[in-house]
This record gives structure tokens, C-alpha cells and sequence, in this order.
């Protein structure tokens, strides 16, 4: 919604939300975030790390030209290099401290590794059930079509309402919009991530929006053309990820200092707020307090 | 289509805001900012979709941003359903002519 006046209103938040500060000797966790759920959803991180160490998320909606497009039917003035670039700006990167990326976060991430200069890179990428933007994983609109959506809008509606709503791939394979959004209307119910009462055109809504978030990420990835990353890759691909049984998430064409995956609990969404995915995730990303040169 | 009074739109929002926050309605001021409401993002676009259907034209998902109280959004549905009634009265002219 739009900032109320300025007499009595808050100030528009940015991209950068410190959730957690870090202390004297400590290091940070730079986190790029692509919205979807607010940055709060890394709190369980922040809190799983050891004390003393920081964690800031660098939130991709805090950036009007990203956000806005996620409203107005999915086509983002910008490019992900121009993304990149604007949280770069932002990032306060001390030696030793990390830098991760989930989701479409990831692609940025990688972006800004590479404009970053060599001796202020982190020691490695560490990459959230992102998909990479390589060949055979740039797809075009037509190929997410309404049964892979509605599986992911599932994920996503349990995450956010913090009630997992249980959907049958079997029964969702096949399905149109309308036909599913019945079924997520009904698991959602039932699983009390929805009112009762709850109409199918206020679900639709809800899915167009999120639909058209999506959609935004895969136009900014398709004709996006990265270079190699500098650093080694770490990926942690959830157990439900986007893309169930793909072990790189299409990576590899891009690690050319090394590429390690790691597999944690949870769907693509509550790989954030699980507390075991976050105790995994924090060991993975917990600063480095030796020097790094 | 449905065209409604300020009046109208203000009652239908503020009846399905208290139904959705669970509050009673006496509780919700029209001149509230929807931030300052207990209505997070997916309750808020929930809404704006059941609004649509009840008003029977879409609405872009930036409205709410443009108009943040109760009492700005009402009046812009009433002007906005009129506006969008008299388009089909001439839509339906001009198909016949």
C-alpha cells in the first residue's frame, strides 16, 4: 500500500532490513531476498546463528521498479544486472562476511559477486533453492503452466499463513486455473489457512498476483546472460523444491570454482521458517571471522 | 455491473474488514489506513478480488495503494462505477448502431 503522508505516516522502507546486528569482532549474513514473503520470514535464521554474528536482508521489493511490477501484470522496468547493481550500492560487505541469495535472490546474488572487486568478494555464494539462469532453466511463460503453478501457490499460501495446505500432484495434474484453484480452495480451508468463507475470486486474486510475481522473476531471468561466478557455490535445495529431484537447479555451467549442493527440510517456502532448515542453513552461511587476506 | 454510492462501498468494506479481522464493525474507522488495520497482504488481496466480483470490474492491484483508507477507497469505487457503467451503456450504443 502507499506510504501514508508524511505528517504522522512511516517512512517507506527500503531494501535493507537489519534483523539482526552484529558485534564487535562478528560477521554478517547479506541476505538477497525477491519478496513474496516479508524479510521477517529469515528471523528463524537470524536467530540460529551464533551469537554475536549479523543478519541483513537485502529485499529486492524494497525496490519500487521490482515490487511494482508484481502488481501491475508482471513486467519489470529493469533488468536483473540493474537489480544487482542498486544492491550492491546498499551492501556493506566487511571481510568475512557472507553473502546469500534465495530463490530469484540467488541470481542476483550471483550478479553482484561478479561486480563486486576481487578482493571484496565473499569466499563463496551460498544459493537458497534458487534456480540458475542457464540454458534449459530459462523458461518461457508458456512452460509454467497451471498445474506446476497451483503446486507452487500451495507451498506458498501454507508458508505464508503458516498452515501447510496439502495438495494431491496427482489431482492437480491436468487441472486448469479455474478447476484448480477449487482444490487449493478446499485443501486451504480445511487446513485453516483460509477463512470458511473464503470465495474463489478472492483466491484468484491473490493467485493472479502471485502468478504475476512469479512471471516478473522469469522475464528479468530469460534473456539475462551471467558470467561464470568468481566464487565457489554452495546450493541448498529443500526437499520440496521447485523443481523436485533436480539436484543443481542448473548451477554447475556456472561453478567453475566448485559447485556443492546441500539438501534441507521443508518446501521451497518453509525451508525459511523451519528451525531444523534453519539450523542446517546457519551452519552453511555463518560468517568467517578469519582474516581473509 | 454493479453501480454503488460512497456510502455503499464504505459499508460492503468495512462489513468484510471486521469479518476478516475479526472485529466488531463499530471498530473500524473509515479514515483508518488499511496498514493500520490487522489485514496482511493476503487477506488485502482476498478482499480486492471479492470486491471486484461484487462490483463486476477489475480493479488494478495498485488501488489500494492509491487509495489507503476505507473512506478514499469507497469514494473511488462510486465515481469509478459510474464511470465504468456509462462505458457500457456507450459500448452497448455504439454495438447496435
Amino acid at each position: 500500500m502507499r506510504p501514508r503522508p508524511e505528517q504522522g505516516g512511516r517512512p517507506q522502507p527500503g531494501p535493507v532490513h537489519r534483523l539482526r546486528a552484529a558485534q564487535p569482532g562478528h560477521g554478517t549474513v547479506h541476505l538477497v531476498h525477491p519478496g513474496a514473503l516479508a524479510a521477517e520470514v529469515h528471523r528463524n535464521l537470524a536467530d540460529a546463528l551464533p551469537d554475536g554474528d549479523g543478519l541483513t536482508v537485502l529485499d529486492l521489493s524494497g525496490l519500487p521498479a521490482y515490487f511494482e511490477a508484481a502488481l501491475t501484470g508482471g513486467r519489470a522496468d529493469t533488468t536483473v544486472q540493474a537489480l544487482a547493481e542498486r544492491l550492491v550500492a546498499e551492501l556493506e560487505l566487511a571481510p568475512g562476511d557472507t553473502l546469500v541469495g534465495w530463490s530469484f535472490g540467488g541470481v542476483v546474488a550471483q550478479a553482484m559477486v561478479e561486480l563486486l572487486p576481487a578482493d571484496r568478494r565473499p569466499r563463496e555464494l551460498v544459493l537458497l533453492d534458487s534456480i540458475a539462469p542457464t540454458e534449459g532453466y530459462q523458461q518461457p511463460d508458456e512452460a509454467l503452466d497451471a498445474p506446476l503453478l497451483l503446486g507452487w501457490f500451495g507451498m506458498y499460501l501454507g508458508a505464508k499463513r503458516g498452515r501447510p495446505v496439502p495438495l494431491d500432484p496427482a489431482r492437480l495434474a491436468g487441472c486448469g486455473t479455474e478447476d484448480g484453484l477449487l482444490l487449493v480452495l478446499d485443501a486451504a480451508v480445511a487446513a485453516g489457512a483460509l477463512l470458511p468463507d473464503t470465495s474463489l475470486p478472492g483466491l484468484r486474486k491473490l493467485y493472479e498476483t502471485y502468478v504475476d510475481g512469479l512471471l516478473r522473476n522469469n522475464r528479468l531471468t530469460a534473456p539475462y546472460r551471467p558470467v561464470p561466478a568468481s566464487v565457489p557455490l554452495v546450493l541448498v535445495t529443500a526437499e520440496r523444491s521447485l523443481l523436485p529431484g533436480d539436484r543443481t537447479l542448473g548451477w554447475q555451467p556456472l561453478a567453475r570454482h566448485g559447485l556443492t549442493v546441500h539438501s534441507c527440510p521443508g518446501d521451497h517456502y518453509t525451508m525459511l521458517t523451519r528451525p531444523d532448515a534453519a539450523a542446517l542453513i546457519a551452519e552453511l552461511v555463518r560468517p568467517d571471522r578469519r582474516p581473509q587476506r | 455491473m454493479t453501480v454503488v454510492t460512497a456510502s455503499q462501498a464504505q459499508q460492503w468494506l468495512i462489513e468484510k474488514i471486521a469479518h476478516r479481522v475479526g472485529v466488531p464493525e463499530s471498530e473500524i474507522a473509515p479514515e483508518q489506513y488499511f496498514d493500520e488495520l490487522d489485514l496482511d497482504s493476503t487477506e488485502a488481496l482476498i478482499l480486492a478480488g471479492e470486491l471486484e466480483n461484487w462490483l463486476g470490474f477489475e480493479l488494478g492491484s495498485t488501488t489500494l495503494w492509491y487509495h489507503p483508507t476505507i473512506k478514499d477507497l469507497a469514494e473511488f469505487l462510486a465515481q469509478e462505477s459510474t464511470v465504468q457503467q456509462q462505458a457500457q451503456v456507450e459500448g452497448q450504443h455504439a454495438a447496435t448502431a
